[in-house]
C-alpha cells in the first residue's frame, strides 16, 4: 500500500556502495534466509489445518448496515482471498471491488494499533473502568442523561439486543445512527417510515432506472447485477430492455440500451412525462418520455422504475407512483422493513445529534465506527462540536478525523478479526466469523458495548448465539454451527409490507427550474473509496473509474458542454460554491453528461493520519447540506482565477477505437434476424505459415467473456489484483501509464458522435496461440505450455520488454522499481502464497490462473480422477457478478467455454494478425427501441 | 618539429580535381608533424577534456542510479517501453558504421584517398560502439543477467532463443566490435612503432613499444601485414551491411506497425552510414584544424565524403517515401494510422518534421560544389543530419509504440532527466575517449600517408592530376 514516493529512496550511502556494486557488476547474492535461533518442527497439526493447503470460511461483510455473505480463503491462519457466498442471496458467490479490497485494509499498516487517552498511551482495561457502569454513572448518573452513542448504521440482532440492555441500565441514553449514503430518500417518499424497495430484476422485462446505477451501487447491487445479467444472456429469448436518464455516467447508464443524460431537475419532469403517459392522460410530451412510457406500459406488470437514493422524495413518489399505475408493485417491486436499526426514525438522525451537541445537553459521546468528524455535511459542523464533548471516545480503524477530535480512541477490530451479525438488504440473517485474532488488539462494536455494560471481556460469540432471533435459530448447538459454516440462513428475508407514496408529493409542483448561469449539484457515491471508508485502500483509490478511468481521487464531473460554456479543459481547477462555502476542484470532462450539472463524488480529501489516502483529491462534504438531499440546485461555477490545473492519473484518454472494431456490438433487430452486420462477425484469417504443434494435453484452457453482459463494475479487476499479488504503484506510475492490472476494463464510445454509447470490454492476457510475445523473447521467458497457456517465467526474465512491445493488447506490465521491496509484515501475510511476488525488472501478466489449475489438477490427481474443465475457475470469473466470464477446456465439447465459441456473436480482438487468441468475446447485442432509434 | 617544407595552413580552395595531397613533404616531416600532438597537448585539449569527463562522470552517475533504482527512473511506460535507450543504441551503433565502411570498403576498392582519414574514422567506430553496447546492456530489467542473452553452454541447459532477434543482435554487435577493434588495431602497429622510435621518455617508449609489438617494418612483416591487412578489411566489409541489418531486424520481425516492414535492413544500413559519416565530418573538421592536417585531407577528401553523403540522404529519403507508400499500399488501417496520421500529425509531430527536414533536406546543399568543401557548411550540415538520425529512430521506436492497436492502451512517452542525462553522458564519454584518442594515439594513418606521399611523388600527375603546386 505504501506503494508510491518512498518505496526506493537512495540515501547517500546506500548510492555510493550501489555505485561501487554497480561498476563491479557483482551478481552475487547471498540467498538464505534461514533464522539463527533453532525451530520447532510442526508436530501437532490441528484437523481443519493442513500446511500449505488454503481453507474457506463463511463470513459476512457488512457495509452501511447490510450484509453481504463472503467465503474467505485463509493460508495458515491468514485470510488471502475474498470470495461471494455463493448461497447468500446478496453476493450469489459474486463479489464486488470494494469486498475484494477490504482484505487489503485489514493489513493496512496504517491501521491504528494502540488504545488511548487523549495523547497517552490507555488499555482496554481502562477504557472498561471509565466507560463501564462504574466509570459512566459518575458522569452521567443513574439514567444516563448526557450519555449518546452514534453508530454506523447497523442491522445486527446481536447489537439490537445490547442497546436493548444499555436502554435498560440508562433509559435516558440517545442512540443515533450515521453513515453518509443511505436510501432516506424513498423512506421520506413514502407514507409509511422505515421501509425499503426490493426489486426482481428477473421478472423485469422493460426497466427504467431515473439516476439510480443499481447495477454497481448499493447493497443487493451484485444481485441485482445478476438478475439483470440473466436477462441478456441469451438475447434471442427474451432480453429485458434498459432505460437509463442519469447525470453522470455511471455504470449501469453504460448498460443502458437507451441512456438519457438528463440533471437532476430534467429527471424529475422525464419522470412526471411518464406517470402521465402510462395513467393514459399525457399531453404534449417529449419523444423519450413518450416511447418509454408506451415501453414500460406495453409490459404492465413486468416492468420496473427504480429511483436512485441520491434522488429527492418527490423523484422517488413519482417512481412508485409509476409502478402502482403499471401494477409492478408487488410483482417486481416490493417493499419490506429496513432491516437497519433506527430507520425512518427521525430522532436517530445526525441532525438530530448535533441539535443536542449544540444545546450542551451530551456530556459523554461515543463515536463506534464510521468516521463523523469528516463524513458529514459540513454546515453540522460536527468535528468543532465533538471536539467540545468533555467525554468522548471513539472506535475506529485509523487515528483519521474523528480520532483526532474524541479524547479516547480504541482501534476497532476488521471485520474479518470480529464475531458478529447482520442482515442483508433482504432481512436474511447472516453471520460474521473472524478469519484471524485481531492483528492489532482491536475490538469490535459488540466488545464495546458489551464493556458498557459492565462486561469487558464479552464472548462474542456466546452472545451471538443468544441473541440471534430465537424464530430463526434452533438452540442446539449443531444447528448453530451449521449456520456458522453457512455463513447465513436461509428463508429469514423480511416480510413484504404494503405502502404508497406520500400524495401530497405527486401533487406538489416540481422543483424549479435553477436560474440561468447556476448549476445543479449532485453528490455520489464513490466507485473507489465509497463515502471515504475506503480512502486508505490502494486496491481502490488505483482502481479506474467504469467510466472515466480516473484514479487516485476525485473531481468535478461536467459535461463537454457545461465546460466550453466555462471555457474549462479536464484538470482545469473550478471553483464551486454552495450554500455560502467554496470549493476548489479539478474538472473532468464526462461525454454525455448532463449539462449545467456538476456530479460530486464522496470521501476523498482526507486529512487523517492514513499515508495512502492523506493528499489525494477534494473533500466535498464541506458543500454537502444534508446528506438526505444529494441533489441540489443554485451552485455557482467558475474557473479559478489563478488558473490552477491538476494532472489526472487516468489510465485511458482515448474514448474511440478509431475504427479497429475490438469492441462489437449488435442491435438485437440484426442479431435475432440472423442477418449480423460483417463487421461484428468474426473474421476469416489466412496464413501462409504452417499452423504452430497441436497441443496434445488432455485440457486446451479457454475463455470468453459476454460483452453483452460485462457491465464494466471492474470487481475482476480487484479480484486479479488481490488473487495474483499485483502491487500498487500510485498516482504519479498510474499517470505515466505504469499501472499493474493485469486485467483492465477498456471502455470505448461507438456510434454517432451526437448519441454516443459506451461499451465495456475486460483486456487481459488473449493466450494467443500464436503468441507474438513468445518468439521475441530472447531468454525464452514467455512460452507455450501444452494445455495452451502462454507463460511467464518470472526467474529467467532479463526485462527486455520485448515481448510488451510485441503485444498487440497490450496486456504485459512491467515492474519499473522493485515495487515489493518494503512491505510491511503485515502486507506480507496479505500475499497469495501460491503465486510468486515478482521482483524489479521482469515482466509480468495474466496467466489464466495458472495456480488454480494447478492446484486442481493436483487435487484430481490425488483423488485419482481426470481433471474436468469446470474444476478451475480464474478469479476474475469468480467475482464477476454477472457472470460475464466463461473459463474452461476446450477439449470438452459441452463446457459452455466451448459452445459460446461457437456462437454467432463470438469473436477475437485483432483477429486479422492471426494470433489465434484463447479469449474470445461476445459481441454486445443492444435491445434498443425502433421508437427511439429508428435506423436500428 | 619540422613543417618547414611549407606551411600546412588553410589554403584558398584550388579547382577541381582536387589533389588527395597537397604539397611535397618528406617522410620524416610528415612522421614528426603527425606525431607531435602525442608529446604535447594544448589548453584547448585540457579544456575539451574537463568538458567531456564531465559528461563521463554525469553518465556514470546517471547509469548508477539507473542500475540502482530501476529503469522506473526513466520516462519509459506501457506501452512505450522502449524509447531514449533504444534510440541511443541505434544511432551510435548507426555512427560506428562509417569508419568500417570507410577503411575496410575503400580499401577494396582501392580508394587511397582514405589514408588520411580512416584511423579518425575507425576510432570513431570503437568508440561509438562502446556507447551502443552500454544501452542493450542498461535497457534491460535486470542488466546483471545480460549474459543470458549470450548461447553459453548453461549447467541448466537453458539456450537463448534463436526465434528472437535479439541473440543476435547481440552477437552482430561483438562480432562486429570484434572485428572493427582489430582492424584499427592491426593498422596501428606500423605508427605505433613509429611513435616508439621517436618517444622522448623510457615510459612512452615502452609503452608504445609494447603495443608495436615487435614491428620492425621488414619487408617480410610489410608483406604479411598487408595480406592480414585486406584479409580483415574483407571480413568486416560484410560486417558492415549485416551489423545494422540484424539490429533493425529487432523492429522488423515484430507485427508493430511501423516496425513490421521488410526495407528495414537496407534503410537501416544506408542510415548508418549516413549518419557515421555526418560524425566524421564533426570530428575531422575540428581536428584538421587543430593539427593542421589541410594538406593531408584536402578538399578531395570532403569532396568525396559530402557526395557519398548526398548518395546515401538520397536513398534515406526514397525509403521514407517508399515506407508511406506501403502503408497506404496495404489498406491495413493501423500501418496506414501510423504512418498517415500518427507520425505527421500526431503527439510527435515536431520530431517527425524535424527529422525529415533535417535527413532530407540538408544534404540536399552538397549538390552544389562549394558547399561540398566548405567547412562551415559542412559541419553545420552535419551536425543537423546526426540530429535528424537520431530523430529518425526515436520517431520509429516512440510513435510506433505511443499508438499500437488498441486504442484504450495509447499514451505518450516523456523523457526524463535521467534519459537526458544519459543521452548527454554518452556524448561526454564519446569525446572522452575520442580525445585520449587523439592525444595517445597517431589520429592519422602515418605509414599509409606516407607511401601515399611517395606514390604522388613518383606518380604524381597520374594521381593527382592538374593539382597546383605539386
Amino acid at each position: 500500500m505504501h506503494e508510491h514516493h518512498d518505496h526506493d529512496e537512495l540515501s547517500r550511502r546506500t548510492f555510493l556502495k550501489a555505485l561501487g556494486a554497480s561498476l563491479a557488476l557483482a551478481g552475487l547474492d547471498g540467498c538464505t534466509r534461514m533464522p539463527a535461533e533453532k525451530i520447532v518442527t510442526y508436530v501437532n497439526q490441528p484437523p481443519e489445518l493442513t500446511p500449505g493447503v488454503a481453507a474457506h470460511y463463511a463470513t459476512s461483510m457488512v457495509l452501511d448496515g447490510y450484509a453481504i455473505g463472503l467465503i474467505v480463503e485463509a493460508h495458515d491462519g491468514r485470510p488471502t482471498k475474498i470470495e461471494g457466498n455463493p448461497e447468500h442471496p446478496a453476493s450469489l458467490g459474486a463479489s464486488g471491488a470494494i469486498e475484494q479490497a477490504s482484505l487489503l485494509q485489514l493489513y493496512d499498516p496504517d491501521r491504528a494499533t494502540r488504545i488511548r487517552n487523549g495523547a497517552r498511551a490507555s488499555s482496554w482495561q481502562a477504557f472498561a473502568a471509565a466507560f463501564g457502569p462504574a466509570g459512566l454513572r459518575n458522569r452521567v448518573g443513574a439514567r444516563g442523561a448526557g450519555l449518546a452513542l452514534l453508530l454506523e448504521p447497523t442491522s445486527s440482532p446481536l447489537i439490537a439486543s445490547q442497546l436493548a440492555t444499555l436502554h435498560a441500565m440508562y433509559p435516558d441514553i440517545r442512540v443515533y445512527f450515521y453513515a453518509p449514503l443511505l436510501p432516506t430518500a424513498l423512506d421520506a417518499a413514502l407514507a409509511t417510515r422505515g421501509l425499503v424497495a426490493q426489486y426482481d430484476l428477473r421478472a423485469a422485462d422493460v426497466i427504467l432506472s431515473a439516476g439510480a446505477d443499481f447495477l454497481a451501487a448499493g447493497p443487493f447491487n451484485l444481485r441485482y447485477a445478476r438478475d439483470f445479467a440473466d436477462r441478456r444472456r441469451s438475447p434471442a429469448n427474451g432480453m429485458n430492455r434498459l432505460y437509463v436518464a442519469e447525470c453522470n455516467y455511471t455504470v449501469t447508464g453504460g448498460a443502458a440500451d437507451h441512456r438519457l443524460a438528463s440533471g437532476p431537475d430534467a429527471l424529475e419532469r422525464m419522470l412526471e412525462s411518464v406517470l402521465a403517459v402510462v395513467r393514459g392522460n399525457a399531453g404534449n410530451t417529449d419523444s423519450w418520455s413518450a416511447a418509454v412510457g408506451a415501453d414500460l406500459q406495453s409490459r404492465a406488470g413486468r416492468s420496473l422504475v427504480i429511483v436512485g437514493d441520491a434522488q429527492p422524495p418527490r423523484v422517488h413518489a413519482l417512481g412508485a407512483a409509476i409502478n402502482d399505475a403499471l401494477g409492478n408493485t408487488g410483482k417486481t417491486v416490493w417493499f419490506t422493513a429496513d432491516p437497519v436499526l433506527g430507520a425512518g426514525d427521525p430522532n436517530a438522525t445526525i441532525t438530530s445529534l448535533v441539535a443536542a451537541l449544540g444545546s450542551g445537553g451530551i456530556d459523554t459521546l461515543l463515536c463506534l465506527g464510521g468516521n463523523p468528524s469528516y463524513a458529514t455535511p459540513g454546515r453540522l459542523e460536527f468535528s468543532s462540536l465533538l471536539r467540545r464533548v468533555p467525554n468522548s471516545a471513539y472506535i475506529g480503524l485509523y487515528e483519521n478525523e474523528t480520532a483526532r477530535d474524541a479524547k479516547w480512541f480504541v482501534p476497532a477490530a476488521h471485520y474479518l478479526e470480529m464475531w458478529g451479525d447482520a442482515r442483508a438488504y433482504d432481512g436474511t440473517y447472516s453471520l460474521v466469523q473472524p478469519l484471524v485474532q485481531p492483528l492489532h488488539g482491536g475490538k469490535s462494536v459488540a466488545e464495546v458495548l458489551g464493556a458498557l455494560v459492565g462486561k469487558s471481556s464479552l464472548d462474542v460469540r456466546s452472545a451471538l448465539h443468544a441473541a440471534a432471533p430465537k424464530q430463526i435459530v434452533d438452540a442446539s448447538d449443531d444447528g448453530w454451527t451449521a449456520a456458522l459454516g453457512r455463513g447465513f440462513i436461509a428463508g429469514t428475508a423480511l416480510p413484504r409490507v404494503a405502502a404508497a407514496p406520500r400524495p401530497e408529493l405527486l401533487t406538489s409542483p416540481s422543483r424549479a427550474q435553477a436560474a440561468a448561469g447556476s448549476v445543479m449539484i449532485t453528490f455520489e457515491r464513490d466507485p473507489h473509496v465509497h463515502d471515504g471508508s475506503f480512502a486508505n485502500n490502494g486496491w481502490l483509490q488505483e482502481l479506474p473509474d467504469p467510466i472515466t478511468k480516473l484514479t487516485w481521487g476525485n473531481a468535478a464531473l461536467i459535461s463537454s458542454r457545461t465546460a466550453a460554456r466555462l471555457s474549462v479543459s479536464t484538470g482545469d481547477v473550478l471553483e464551486l460554491s454552495y450554500g455560502g462555502r467554496t470549493t476548489r476542484i479539478p474538472a473532468l470532462i464526462v461525454p454525455e453528461h448532463a449539462d449545467d450539472s456538476v456530479t460530486l463524488t464522496l470521501g476523498y480529501g482526507r486529512g487523517g493520519a492514513e499515508h495512502t489516502a492523506g493528499d489525494i483529491g477534494v473533500n466535498v462534504y464541506p458543500l454537502l447540506m444534508d446528506a438526505t438531499q444529494r441533489t441540489v440546485s443554485g451552485a455557482t461555477i467558475a474557473r479559478a482565477k489563478d488558473g490552477a490545473h491538476h494532472d489526472f492519473a487516468i489510465t485511458q484518454s482515448h474514448w474511440t477505437m478509431e475504427g479497429r472494431g475490438q469492441a462489437r456490438s449488435v442491435s438485437l433487430g440484426d442479431f435475432a434476424g440472423g442477418h449480423m452486420p460483417a463487421a461484428v462477425r468474426a473474421r476469416r484469417t489466412l496464413t501462409i505459415y504452417d499452423p504452430p504443434p497441436r497441443l496434445n494435453a488432455p485440457q486446451q484452457w479457454a475463455m470468453t467473456i459476454d460483452l453483452g453482459t460485462c457491465i464494466g463494475c471492474s470487481a475482476c479487476v480487484v479480484a486479479c489484483q488481490a488473487e495474483n499479488n499485483i502491487p500498487v504503484v500510485g498516482p504519479e506510475e498510474v499517470a505515466n501509464a505504469r499501472e499493474m492490472h493485469w486485467m483492465r476494463i477498456d471502455r470505448y464510445i461507438e456510434g454517432s458522435t451526437t448519441a454516443p454509447r459506451t461499451i465495456t470490454q475486460p483486456m487481459l492476457c488473449q493466450q494467443c496461440e500464436d503468441a507474438p510475445c513468445e518468439y521475441v523473447c530472447p531468454v525464452g521467458a514467455t512460452m507455450h505450455s501444452d494445455d495452451g497457456l502462454n507463460e511467464m517465467i518470472y526467474n529467467r526474465c532479463v526485462g527486455t520488454r520485448f515481448c510488451s512491445n510485441n503485444c498487440p493488447y497490450k496486456v504485459r506490465r512491467f515492474n519499473w522499481y522493485d515495487y515489493n521491496a518494503r512491505l510491511s509484515e503485515t502486507e506480507q501475510m496479505g500475499k497469495n502464497p501460491d503465486v510468486t511476488v515478482r521482483e524489479r525488472g521482469v515482466m509480468e501478466k495474466c496467466t489464466f490462473c495458472v495456480q488454480r489449475i494447478r492446484e486442481a489438477e493436483i487435487a484430481a490427481g490425488v483423488e485419482g480422477r481426470a481433471l474436468r474443465g469446470s474444476d478451475v475457475t480464474t478469479a476474475c470469473q469468480q467475482a464477476c457478478p454477472t457472470k460475464a466470464i466463461v473459463f474452461g477446456s476446450l477439449t470438452d465439447r459441452d463446457s459452455p467455454v466451448a459452445k459460446q465459441r461457437q456462437d454467432p456473436r463470438a469473436y477475437s480482438v485483432l483477429e486479422e494478425l492471426g494470433t489465434n487468441p484463447r479469449v474470445e468475446y461476445l459481441a454486445r447485442v443492444r435491445n434498443t427501441n425502433p421508437r427511439l432509434e429508428p435506423d436500428a | 618539429m619540422s613543417a618547414a617544407a611549407r606551411p600546412l595552413v588553410e589554403q584558398p580552395p584550388d579547382r577541381e580535381p582536387w589533389p588527395v595531397m597537397r604539397g611535397e613533404h618528406p617522410a620524416a616531416a610528415l612522421t614528426d608533424h603527425l606525431l607531435a600532438p602525442l608529446w604535447r597537448s594544448s589548453p584547448t585539449w585540457w579544456l575539451l577534456f574537463g568538458l567531456s569527463s564531465l559528461g563521463t562522470l554525469l553518465l556514470l552517475f546517471t547509469v548508477t542510479y539507473t542500475v540502482a533504482r530501476g529503469i522506473g527512473v526513466w520516462g519509459n511506460n506501457i506501452p512505450v517501453a522502449w524509447a531514449f535507450a533504444i534510440t541511443n543504441f541505434v544511432w551510435w551503433i548507426g555512427i560506428g558504421h562509417a569508419g568500417t565502411f570507410i577503411s575496410a570498403f575503400l580499401i577494396l576498392l582501392n580508394q587511397r584517398w582514405r589514408g588520411s582519414i580512416n584511423r579518425v574514422a575507425e576510432a570513431m567506430t570503437i568508440f561509438a560502439l562502446v556507447n551502443a553496447a552500454l544501452f542493450p546492456l542498461l535497457h534491460l530489467g535486470r542488466p546483471w543477467f545480460f549474459y543470458w542473452l549470450i548461447p553459453y553452454p548453461a549447467t541448466m541447459g537453458v539456450w537463448p532463443n534463436f526465434k528472437s532477434a535479439l541473440p543476435w543482435d547481440v552477437a552482430a554487435v561483438t562480432t562486429y566490435f570484434t572485428v572493427s577493434l582489430l582492424f584499427w588495431f592491426l593498422g596501428l602497429v606500423p605508427d605505433l612503432a613509429s611513435a616508439r622510435d621517436r618517444a622522448p621518455s623510457r615510459l612512452k617508449r615502452l609503452v608504445y613499444g609494447v603495443f608495436a609489438m615487435g614491428w620492425r617494418g621488414s619487408g617480410f612483416q610489410w608483406q604479411r601485414y598487408r595480406v592480414a591487412y585486406v584479409l580483415l578489411a574483407a571480413l568486416a566489409t560484410p560486417l558492415v551491411i549485416s551489423v545494422h541489418s540484424v539490429v533493425s531486424l529487432d523492429f522488423s520481425i515484430a507485427q508493430l506497425p511501423g516496425w513490421h516492414s521488410t526495407i528495414f535492413p537496407p534503410y537501416f544500413v544506408v542510415g548508418a552510414i549516413y549518419s557515421g559519416l555526418a560524425m566524421v565530418f564533426v570530428l575531422l573538421l575540428p581536428l584538421r584544424r587543430a593539427f593542421g592536417l589541410y594538406d593531408i585531407v584536402t578538399e578531395a577528401h570532403l569532396s568525396a565524403m559530402a557526395k557519398l553523403m548526398l548518395a546515401m540522404g538520397l536513398m534515406l529519403a526514397y525509403s521514407y517515401v517508399v515506407e508511406i507508400f506501403m502503408s497506404w499500399y496495404s489498406a491495413d488501417f493501423a500501418e496506414q494510422y501510423t504512418y498517415l496520421t500518427a507520425r505527421p500529425a500526431g503527439p510527435y509531430a515536431i520530431a517527425y518534421w524535424i527529422m525529415t527536414v533535417l535527413n532530407v533536406v540538408t544534404p540536399q546543399l552538397f549538390w552544389v560544389r562549394r558547399f561540398r568543401t566548405s567547412t562551415r557548411v559542412l559541419f553545420l550540415a552535419s551536425i543537423g543530419i546526426l540530429v535528424g538520425m537520431w530523430m529518425e529512430r526515436f520517431i520509429i521506436i516512440v510513435t510506433s509504440l505511443n499508438r499500437d492497436f488498441l486504442t484504450s492502451s495509447w499514451h505518450i512517452y516523456m523523457p526524463t532527466w535521467v534519459d537526458w542525462g544519459i543521452l548527454a553522458g554518452s556524448l561526454g564519454l564519446f569525446g572522452f575517449l575520442f580525445l585520449l584518442f587523439v592525444r595517445f594515439v597517431p589520429s592519422v594513418a602515418i605509414s599509409e600517408v606516407k607511401e601515399l606521399s611517395i606514390e604522388l611523388g613518383r606518380d604524381g600527375a597520374e594521381l593527382a592530376g592538374a593539382a597546383g603546386d605539386a
